[in-house]
């Protein structure tokens, strides 16, 4: 029935995928970009930023996860000293994720261009992510719905690194964006592999 | 103008006679369950709250203790009847499963009533057959609401309980929308009532409620996930997508009331998630409503829907077969369970017997649905 090689290969790639490694993330290697302690959070209000969060934590990386997080936070944590150091803003919108939150992609495009114009102000790294493939894009959205591209063009081009999901560059859309906007692209291919390609762009 | 009559008269008399047969012989279809060895004891919802005792929702409730303890997962199928797949995965883990580690609790028709009646006007087959090494079984279609025999009238609006968020009015009748449920409710409502009595009594840690989707509902391939079970659905989906098939992972709304994954996590100690397949025999653009359709899953005019960018999951001519939809299931179960022992050290829980995906597509679901003719009678179960 072949669950125990099932389970230990399942261990074998948590592991992998927790520790971390030198593997086969298909990538530009733009070096460091952003140190910690990071704020994470969304734009459009997808489980992207929970993924992320599991490998930030299992990285041992300080971070905090505010899926709506603000401008306001970024000065509240400057005038508490304790400053975060990089922004990281996931893609990918989710209507049960803004129904739950209780926004909307437009409040949620807004939020985020004040998030990042502090965070520039403050001197900060913004590392855009998008982590969910192509069911994150468009072309798994309902006809009409352009959120999920909104919150792309929200984030990414503003960024001074991408990290992105192989397939949801399927369409070459995120490697377009690099070459246009100058913005160092780092792909991966395997959910496994995600701790690799953030360990490339973050140092604790 | 007599005889006119007459050949009216008797033309209703036939429709009316043989429809009648056939829903009775649905309503009346035994459904039979050959027990795994893993399972130590069959209890009824009843033995948890009396006030469903004896109704049509009374069900059975399959319980599977391990050889050593740990934590307990309940899962649950028939939510929705019409949803085969979701009701097989949990036979199959009722016929075959045993565990290890913990206790596995297993309900193949939570709304016992919804099964006993298919679609009104939606020209649904009563029944369908699946194949086994040993000859065939047949199950119950049922339909995604209790049947208006048990449970009637309809209120004008529903408003759900204790939220009071208005609600269609027809969902009174559906099982995943009269979460948390109350005592004297309606028998939708007892019944969910029930279940959270169930799982506070047998301290249950995670629950598991199966589904289908139809592919143009954005909510479809995924796992549902209570606010308690967010890193367990996104650890099962990141593993299952990279070593199976792709899976997604949605948040439980919190101010969407009356669904499993909201008002489980939020009205127990237990994690809540909820495991959406991939169902063409409920898009609206279906061709037609047939049992072949139900089981391979081929539909030309899902196929154009999808062409036209109209749905949320691929598809082409190769369809979603069965076996397909059920093996989604039973891996999703089974990667949920290990990754659940890895976050939760302290309440492990091991299980084997299930058949995962590939195994599934490869054998076939009929391989693991085993004859009742060859089992010991007391290991036969009327479901």
């Amino acid at each position: 029935m072949m669950r125990q090689p099932r389970f230990v290969l399942g261990l074998v790639a948590l592991v992998v995928m927790l520790v971390g490694s030198n593997g086969t993330a298909e990538a530009q290697d733009p070096g460091v970009m952003g140190e910690t302690p990071v704020l994470l959070t969304s734009c459009g209000q997808s489980p992207g930023p929970t993924f992320v969060k599991l490998f930030l934590g299992r990285l041992g990386y300080d971070h905090e996860l505010k899926e709506t997080a603000t401008a306001q936070d970024l000065l509240d944590a400057q005038a508490a000293g304790t400053p975060y150091m990089t922004v990281m803003i996931v893609t990918g919108a989710s209507l049960k994720g803004m129904g739950a939150a209780g926004v909307s992609m437009r409040e949620e495009l807004i939020r985020t261009e004040a998030l990042i114009a502090e965070a520039r102000r403050q001197g900060l790294t913004v590392i855009g992510a998008h982590v969910e493939g192509m069911d994150r894009r468009a072309q798994g959205a309902a006809p009409g719905d352009n959120s999920d591209e909104q919150s792309i063009d929200a984030v990414m081009p503003n960024s001074d690194v991408m990290v992105v999901r192989l397939d949801g560059n399927e369409d070459r859309r995120f490697s377009i964006l690099s070459d246009s906007e100058g913005v160092p692209l780092v792909l991966f291919e395997k959910n496994m592999e995600m701790g690799d390609a953030l360990a490339k762009v973050l140092k604790n | 103008m007599t005889g006119r009559k007459f050949v009216f008269a008797a033309c209703g008399l036939l429709l009316f006679a043989s429809s009648g047969w056939s829903f009775y012989q649905s309503r009346n279809l035994e459904e039979q369950v050959v027990l795994s060895p893993g399972v130590t004891e069959v209890k009824r919802l009843g033995d948890y709250f009396d006030g469903i005792r004896g109704t049509v929702n009374d069900c059975y409730v399959y319980i599977m203790e391990g050889e050593e303890p740990g934590g307990t997962v309940f899962v649950m199928g028939g939510t929705h009847p019409e949803e085969p797949a979701a009701r097989l995965a949990a036979w199959l883990l009722a016929e075959n499963a045993e565990m290890d580690v913990g206790r596995m609790i297993v309900v193949l028709s939570s709304n016992r009533s919804a099964s006993t009646a298919t679609r009104i006007g939606g020209a649904y087959p009563p029944d369908f057959t699946i194949a086994t090494d040993w000859g065939e079984r047949t199950f119950r279609l049922g339909d995604r609401w209790a049947n208006p025999l048990d449970q009637w009238p309809d209120p004008e609006v529903y408003i759900h309980y204790p939220s009071r968020q208005y609600l269609a009015y027809v969902d009174i009748r559906n099982l995943n929308r009269t979460w948390p449920g109350r005592p004297d409710g309606s028998l939708t409502e007892r019944t969910t009532h029930a279940f959270m009595e169930l799982i506070r009594q047998e301290e249950v840690d995670l629950f598991i409620d199966l589904h289908e989707a139809e592919l143009q509902y954005p909510v479809i391939s995924t796992i549902v996930a209570h606010d308690t079970g967010e890193e367990l659905a996104a650890f099962t989906s990141m593993m299952l997508s990279d070593m199976e098939f792709n899976i997604g992972m949605e948040y439980s709304p919190p101010t969407l009331h009356g669904l499993s994954h909201r008002e489980v996590g939020d009205h127990s100690d237990a994690v809540s998630l909820l495991f959406e397949a991939p169902e063409p025999f409920l898009d609206a653009t279906r061709g037609k409503t047939t049992r072949e359709q139900l089981l391979t899953g081929k539909d030309e005019f899902v196929v154009k829907a999808g062409e036209a960018g109209l749905l949320y999951e691929e598809i082409d001519e190769s369809g979603w077969p069965m076996d397909k939809r059920v093996g989604r299931h039973t891996s999703t179960v089974l990667m949920t369970l290990e990754l659940w022992t890895e976050l939760n050290p302290d309440r492990p829980m091991r299980a084997r017997g299930i058949p995962l995906y590939g195994e599934v597509l490869e054998m076939g679901l009929g391989h693991w649905l085993h004859d009742p003719a060859a089992a010991p009678p007391d290991r036969v179960v009327i479901e």
